[in-house]
């Protein structure tokens, strides 16, 4: 996959290889600084573009240019419909099994709780941890499911004795999250030692250690393809990492704050990265930055999930959700979570969410103990709900 | 004379001792090149190989090695020199300084700096463009699948493989057969030195090395100090592509101060905080106290519900007055009339006329003058004169009795309002601190004529004895303060033989003493009812005759009471008298059955 970046103005760099690369990035209209616009159009006749690749041409790319940000695709709106309370702490992970029978919640009361998707009840909790879970995953092509929590602990339990078989010992301190590789049988796991450890999950040897962050490693997220490793951490870095070496790629520093949550595009070979003052969305494999979504959440995003519809959900940490078109990032609904009663105000914050594998269903882990399902409203229409967009003008970068 | 060589014996060695020069490649390098020279072509700067000599160099500079014959640089040509090459520093040592590389376009590649060194394999983001928004268009994942599907596998491949090498060191490092074992017997190991000629190793081709292992103390200390090395810095630093963070606005700022900690139990430091930053965290300024109306309420009904009792009692006692009143008017119209009557028995003669009834006041001995107006006027005429001039006598006294108290009591009142007091007044009313101020209390010692003296003086050394009494005893004095008591003085002190003939000397005193009557155990009251027999009991009763002929009463009080065993426990003692119910042993039977004490009205 070949990526050409045009701009509407300054310089372009032809990507050598580009044998007709199908995809193209318009760089998004008016984020030049004000001053020379005498040059651009002057510029704009060296940029014409032979015709072998697709390009877009600037010409049409100058003209119109708020216009070109891609009109938001309507959405339904998403409700609340099941609130299943059970734990006795706060939820803070949750993962599906492939076969979206059901799922399974990590909490603070050291348990994990699995659950049945259709009717919400609960299934099986498993004991074994000392401490908060952080992180769960349950793997695609063995009937195992991972859990890492405060305790350093990594444990991998079987689904089928529904005890824990194997312990990674080697984090000097709380784990806080947790990814499966795709197609490798390799576990992923961060946590406040600032390093992202690599385990091999047969033979619970601790593979690779890929250091280079400064701070906690709160999210990542693994790809079958390079970059196979994406950590975002509290140092506000999102970096790359080449498993194979055991080195970082690339970093990306495009966040003020603590990029506490990732969303890889099912589809789409983008991912979204989330901290307290943006959202924005990256290319892969090369990271490029593509753009900001168009509002501001305002709070700390403690999670995020897309699903293959571009539905792009983000939790806060002061209980609000909002729900956001993923190709143009116009965000459509916010929602605010109700905490059950009995519960302090203060106890509206979301920990953890995720869709289930086909997506039409949602679920959200809270710290007023619940776990509150999600799905679409269906009554709802474009007319019932319009989506009233206003392109960006000027869209900020920074 | 014969040559030393031959008087000397032959050498062992046969072959030179010295180093032959003559087969080093350097020497042959300069020296053989003279040959190589000679056999070649000559070269066709004829001046250059001969360096001019000094004072002729004007225009020489010196550029290739050759150009510098045998020696070095020339120092009086200011041209960088680098005889046999040396001193050139093309790619040696590390140059800080990058060169200006300008890219495609011709526009510097300002971000060189950054891409250097590590970065250089990395993907780095150092443009303005890279910061722009832009959107990606056209995802054709679909086209590329199978590309990506391939890609997918290849990738995977690789990365197992590679993965599974590390995996496979850590795991057979771990496992035990893999451990290097420690071979305790020594190596042999032959070895063939480069240089060999007849100078080096005697002339020998090859060692042979004998490698073994040293034996170790096992009790030894460490031999060498593991010093920490701090890390090395990290990957090089990556452009940041993020404005700086704004700075905080004066709100932000003031709504994330937070107070010191000021501790309600701790205050290790022993700082002196005043008394509102104590309180600052209390949160008592947030939370508005609301106070109950019913404690207004409660206020108001008691004043209300005081007042009424005063009424009340005010007229309860108004009432009451007047009820004593009336009783003492009724009274004394009561003694009047006995007076009379007996005046009346005495005299054996109607009574005079009533005269003007005195106030009450007067005692009981005085003469009360009937006022019975009722019975027989005639004679109250015949006796008015005597008995009305006695009557007026005794009125006047009376009256002026009346005064005088009257008259004190005022002077009294008088004087106890404005302040004065007599002296017996004065002196009922002090506090003792006040009488030892004035002396009046005198603690013994100026009667005695001693010198009071602290007692803390005296005894410093108490010691052991002192500790060992119980805690309650009041051991700091020893007397009591005042050794001068006023009742001592007025207490009964027995006389010497006062008055024995009056009342008889001390023996006759005594049998009188004795021979008293007075303190007879059992003695009864006068006009009580003699009992035959000693008191059995502290409290004795009378039987009641009641009229209760069918036992009825008893009967019903029996059965309400019950006779348990258990009342019977405390029956032994000997008080008996219960204050409500008071049941006697022998009585049991037939008790009367009444639960109050009956008084009999003594006459």
């Amino acid at each position: 996959m070949k990526l050409t970046i045009v701009f509407s103005g300054t310089q372009q760099i032809k990507d050598p290889d580009n044998k007709g690369g199908s995809t193209a990035i318009i760089p998004a209209p008016h984020m030049l600084p004000k001053a020379p616009d005498s040059t651009i159009p002057g510029k704009n006749t060296t940029l014409s573009i032979p015709g072998s690749s697709d390009r877009f041409s600037t010409s049409a790319m100058m003209e119109r240019i708020p216009s070109r940000w891609p009109r938001p695709v309507w959405h339904a709106p998403w409700k609340n419909y099941r609130v299943i309370s059970g734990h006795l702490g706060w939820v803070r992970s949750i993962a599906f099994e492939p076969g979206n029978e059901w799922f399974c919640t990590g909490s603070a009361d050291r348990t994990i709780k699995i659950w049945d998707l259709a009717s919400g009840t609960l299934k099986l909790t498993l004991t074994g941890h000392i401490e908060q879970i952080r992180g769960l995953a349950v793997s695609q092509r063995h009937t195992y499911l991972f859990s890492a929590g405060d305790d350093k602990q990594v444990k991998c339990w079987d689904l089928e004795q529904n005890k824990v078989i194997r312990s990674y010992h080697g984090h000097l301190s709380g784990v806080y999250c947790l990814a499966l590789h795709p197609t490798i049988d390799i576990l992923l796991t961060g946590g406040r030692d600032s390093v992202c450890r690599v385990w091999d999950i047969r033979t619970k040897a601790h593979v690779a250690a890929l250091t280079g962050h400064d701070n906690t490693v709160c999210s990542v997220f693994a790809r079958p393809t390079d970059p196979q490793v994406v950590t975002g951490s509290h140092d506000s870095t999102i970096k790359f990492w080449d498993l194979v070496a055991g080195r970082t790629m690339c970093t990306l520093t495009h966040h003020k704050k603590s990029v506490r949550a990732m969303a890889l595009h099912p589809k789409e070979k983008s991912f979204a990265s989330a901290s307290a003052d943006n959202i924005k969305k990256f290319s892969l494999p090369k990271g490029e930055f593509l753009h900001n979504m168009l509002s501001q959440q305002k709070t700390i995003i403690n999670a995020m999930a897309v699903n293959e519809d571009g539905v792009l959900a983000t939790a806060g940490d002061n209980g609000s959700m909002w729900f956001w078109d993923w190709k143009s990032g116009h965000n459509f609904q916010q929602d605010q979570t109700i905490v059950q009663p009995g519960s302090l105000e203060s106890e509206a914050c979301i920990y953890a969410l995720s869709y289930d594998v086909s997506g039409s269903r949602l679920v959200t882990c809270e710290a007023d103990k619940t776990i509150k399902m999600w799905k679409e409203d269906l009554t709802a229409t474009p007319e019932s709900h319009p989506v009233n967009f206003k392109p960006p003008k000027d869209i900020r970068r920074y | 004379m014969a040559s030393l060589k031959e008087m000397l014996p032959a050498p062992k060695a046969a072959a030179s001792t010295f180093y032959d020069h003559s087969s080093d490649p350097w020497f042959k390098e300069r020296y053989g090149g003279e040959s190589a020279q000679s056999a070649a072509a000559a070269k066709p700067a004829g001046p250059a190989k001969t360096v001019p000599p000094y004072g002729k160099r004007g225009g020489f500079v010196p550029r290739r090695p050759e150009d510098f014959g045998d020696g070095g640089a020339f120092p009086e040509i200011h041209v960088a020199q680098y005889p046999l090459g040396m001193g050139r520093r093309d790619d040696k040592g590390g140059s800080k300084i990058l060169a200006l590389t300008v890219d495609a376009q011709g526009s510097v590649a300002f971000d060189a700096v950054v891409k250097q060194g590590e970065n250089a394999s990395k993907i780095i983001y150092s443009k303005h463009s890279d910061l722009v928004p832009k959107i990606a268009t056209a995802d054709s994942e679909a086209t590329e699948d199978e590309e990506y599907q391939k890609q997918i596998e290849e990738t995977t491949e690789r990365t197992k493989s590679a993965l599974e090498k590390v995996v496979n060191v850590r795991l057979s490092a771990a496992q035990p057969k893999n451990v290097p074992t420690h071979d305790s017997e020594s190596k042999f190991i032959k070895y063939k030195p480069s240089q060999q000629s007849a100078a080096f190793n005697s002339g020998a081709k090859e060692r042979i090395i004998r490698m073994s292992e040293m034996a170790v103390d096992p009790l030894e200390p460490p031999k060498f100090k593991h010093k920490r090395v701090p890390r090395g810095s990290g990957s090089p630093p990556v452009p940041v592509m993020h404005s700086p963070p704004r700075p905080v606005t004066v709100k932000d700022q003031q709504d994330w101060k937070i107070p010191p900690c000021i501790s309600n139990w701790k205050n290790p430091k022993g700082y002196t905080i005043p008394l509102d930053k104590r309180l600052a965290a209390d949160g008592r300024g947030l939370q508005e106290v609301q106070i109950n109306d019913n404690f207004a309420k409660l206020s108001e009904a008691l004043y209300v519900a005081e007042q009424k009792a005063r009424e009340a009692v005010q007229m309860r006692s108004k009432v009451q007055r007047e009820l004593m009143l009336k009783e003492k008017e009724r009274k004394e119209q009561e003694l009047r009339a006995l007076a009379q009557k007996a005046r009346m028995e005495r005299t054996g003669v109607p009574p005079a006329p009533a005269g003007v009834p005195s106030g009450g006041g007067r005692g009981a001995a005085d003469d009360r003058d009937e006022d019975m107006d009722l019975e027989q006027p005639r004679e109250q005429r015949r006796e008015t004169r005597e008995e009305r001039e006695a009557r007026i006598e005794r009125d006047r006294i009376r009256e002026e009795r009346r005064r005088e108290r009257e008259r004190e009591r005022r002077l009294e009142a008088r004087d106890a309002a404005m302040g004065k007091k007599s002296k017996l007044t004065r002196d009922r009313d002090r506090d003792v601190s006040e009488k030892i101020a004035l002396g009046m209390a005198s603690t013994g010692g100026a009667k005695g004529g001693e010198v009071m003296y602290d007692q803390r003086l005296f005894n410093q050394d108490k010691g052991m004895d002192s500790g060992f009494a119980t805690d309650d005893q009041y051991n700091i004095y020893s007397k009591g303060l005042f050794t001068a008591q006023p009742t001592l003085s007025t207490l009964y002190r027995p006389k010497k033989d006062g008055d024995s003939d009056v009342y008889g000397d001390a023996d006759e005193q005594l049998e009188k003493v004795m021979k008293t009557d007075r303190f007879k155990p059992d003695k009864g009251f006068s006009g009580a009812s003699e009992r035959p027999g000693k008191r059995e009991r502290p409290v004795e009763f009378d039987k009641q005759e009641e009229n209760d002929p069918f036992g009825l009463d008893q009967f019903l009080t029996e059965v309400k009471k019950g006779k348990k065993a258990v009342e019977k426990i405390g029956g032994g003692g000997t008080m008996k008298a219960s204050g409500g119910s008071s049941m006697r042993d022998d009585y049991e039977g037939g008790g009367s059955g009444r639960s109050r004490i009956n008084f009999e009205r003594g006459r």
